[in-house]
């Protein structure tokens, strides 16, 4: 116990004594983390709304007009219900002229003088379609598109499939960029540790005089760089999540777009982030003191002949 | 307590600094290893402290033949060695409590113990009063006091001090050596490198004469000149003459039997 806590008390000294070097690799450790971990955030948002597009409708049919050529409603139902049962058809609905109406005058309740102006006997009543996979769109497209009941086949799948893969391309660039700063706060915190030891270098010898082993000299070191690391990762953590909420709010703005990312995914990865931070520091003073400590052993096989 | 057998230490370059050394010393005695600059008595305290690795040869220390002792054993090793070097090595940013405890803070002693232990060392060294002082505020005789307090205080069989005194003026070195003769008198063996003729002379006990890492003299009771004359035909022309004896300093630090200062 006594042991502990002087090795603690050595940490602590240490830290206070090379505050300036300390605050560099925090900070360090905070931007290349902070940068890690935001990527993962925006590729979180990326997902969220590629989902919530997923989730909505696919493809719309538009009919024609039953003077241009088109069917009656009646068909039109009909043929509502045959698209209903097409293998990648999760579920058609009919909608017709009046809710076609009442859609759009819901959508343009700002502009009276747009919806007065427009005939409801104009607004072509539609099927929407939600699909099963949403990479099958273009198949769909293709049979609606070859009936010529309908005048205008719309879908999403372009956007959805520049979002899919955007999102795709992002989470791996995401990887990559959390993998590479992952590994500089490594070695941002061996090279601070190294140049604490090298402040210290007289101390470490006098401590291996005395009999400490490597593990006693090492464990202070050790901690010095789990604080560290934790600190940064800490930081990290909290500040993205700050600016997160803060995108949230501003988001609401956005009604296309959502920022609202669920906390517990904050949660579980700045809970990942703050251990990885940690794993980092101890990491980074392994090898920040290996090889001062093989060097201080006076080199095993420097005099041998 | 310690044995050398034909060691010898080749550093890298081809310099050898010793050459099949071979010496017994016993518990409890105080040698002096005294010769020219570069005649290797460093090398001979860093080779017992496992500080270098021996080339070829034997030594034990503290009975074990540590040339074969596994790299994570010599802490033990040196848990039972105190030093003492002529830079003091002292941590500026401790206090001289602070220095002492660090050497049984390492050992993981209870706090209880190392209060007691710390506190006993530093009344044995005269510095009781001076314990919250920092190295900067001591003289450099007091620094070294708290550097044999720091080797002494965990109580090893063996204290090896390289050139303790260099740093010092000759009243400070008398004090010193009569610390280290006090601690000798307890049962530890002390070996001691030195250029100092006045100490040598005056203490009056073992001396191990080296000239480029061969012993040329070992003598029970011997003096510092003494090097020079018994291994005349091994030194080089070239070499510097043997410095005079100081003779008042001689005088002050003839130490007797429970003498104190």
């Amino acid at each position: 116990m006594s042991r502990l806590s002087f090795l603690f008390r050595e940490a602590l000294v240490n830290l206070r004594r090379n505050a300036l070097v300390v605050i560099g690799a925090v900070l360090a450790v905070f931007l290349s983390m902070g940068l890690a971990f935001a990527a993962i955030g925006v590729n979180e948002i990326l997902r969220i709304n590629t989902l919530a597009w997923q989730d909505g409708t696919h493809v719309m049919a538009f009919f024609k007009e039953e003077s241009e050529g088109g069917m009656a409603a009646e068909a039109q139902i009909g043929l509502t219900q045959e698209v209903n049962g097409w293998e990648e058809v999760k579920e058609a609905s009919y909608v017709d002229k009046a809710a076609a109406y009442l859609e759009f005058q819901q959508l343009f309740a700002d502009r009276p003088d747009f919806v007065s102006a427009v005939d409801p006997a104009t607004i072509p009543s539609s099927i929407r379609i939600k699909l099963n996979e949403i990479s099958s769109w273009r198949d769909v497209q293709f049979r609606l598109q070859a009936m010529p009941t309908f005048q205008r086949v719309t879908t999403l799948g372009d956007q959805i499939d520049q979002l899919s893969s955007l999102s795709q391309g992002l989470r791996l660039a995401g990887l990559g960029l959390s993998l590479v700063l992952g590994t500089a706060a490594v070695i941002l915190i061996a090279n601070t540790i190294r140049m604490a030891i090298y402040a210290r270098r007289d101390e470490v010898a006098i401590m291996k005089l005395v009999g400490a082993s490597n593990w006693f000299i090492r464990v202070p070191f050790l901690l010095e760089g789990l604080i560290e690391g934790v600190l940064g990762a800490g930081l990290a953590v909290l500040t993205v999540w700050i600016l997160f909420r803060n995108l949230a709010g501003a988001g609401e703005a956005i009604r296309l777009f959502t920022f609202d990312i669920d906390p517990g995914f904050f949660l579980s990865w700045g809970t990942a982030f703050v251990l990885f931070g940690a794993a980092a520091g101890v990491l980074g003073s392994l090898v920040g003191l290996s090889r001062y400590l093989r060097e201080a052993d006076g080199g095993r096989t420097a005099g041998a002949v | 307590m310690i044995r050398l057998q034909d060691v010898t230490k080749v550093y890298e370059g081809g310099t050898v600094a010793a050459r099949d050394v071979s010496l017994d010393i016993q518990r409890g005695e105080f040698v002096f290893l005294v010769g020219a600059s570069g005649s290797g008595k460093s090398t001979l305290i860093r080779l017992m402290l496992r500080q270098e690795p021996v080339t070829r040869g034997n030594l034990w220390v503290a009975g074990k033949d540590i040339t074969k002792l596994p790299d994570w054993k010599v802490p033990y090793l040196r848990r039972s060695i105190g030093t003492v070097f002529q830079d003091f090595k002292l941590l500026p940013n401790k206090t001289v409590l602070e220095n002492v405890a660090f050497a049984l803070e390492v050992l993981g002693r209870p706090r209880g113990v190392i209060k007691t232990q710390v506190e006993q060392v530093l009344d044995l060294v005269g510095l009781g009063d001076k314990h919250a002082r920092f190295p900067r505020q001591l003289s450099g005789g007091e620094q070294q006091r708290v550097s044999i307090a720091r080797a002494f205080v965990n109580r090893p069989p063996i204290l090896l001090a390289d050139e303790p005194t260099g740093n010092l003026d000759p009243a400070t070195s008398v004090g010193i050596m009569k610390l280290l003769d006090r601690i000798n008198r307890t049962g530890t063996t002390i070996v001691m490198a030195t250029h100092d003729h006045a100490i040598v002379d005056a203490m009056q006990r073992r001396v191990v004469a080296l000239d480029r890492g061969k012993v040329v003299r070992d003598q029970a009771t011997g003096r510092y000149e003494a090097v020079f004359m018994a291994g005349a035909g091994d030194r080089p022309a070239d070499a510097e003459a043997p410095e005079e004896a100081v003779a008042p300093a001689e005088a002050v630090v003839r130490l007797e039997t429970g003498e104190e200062e």
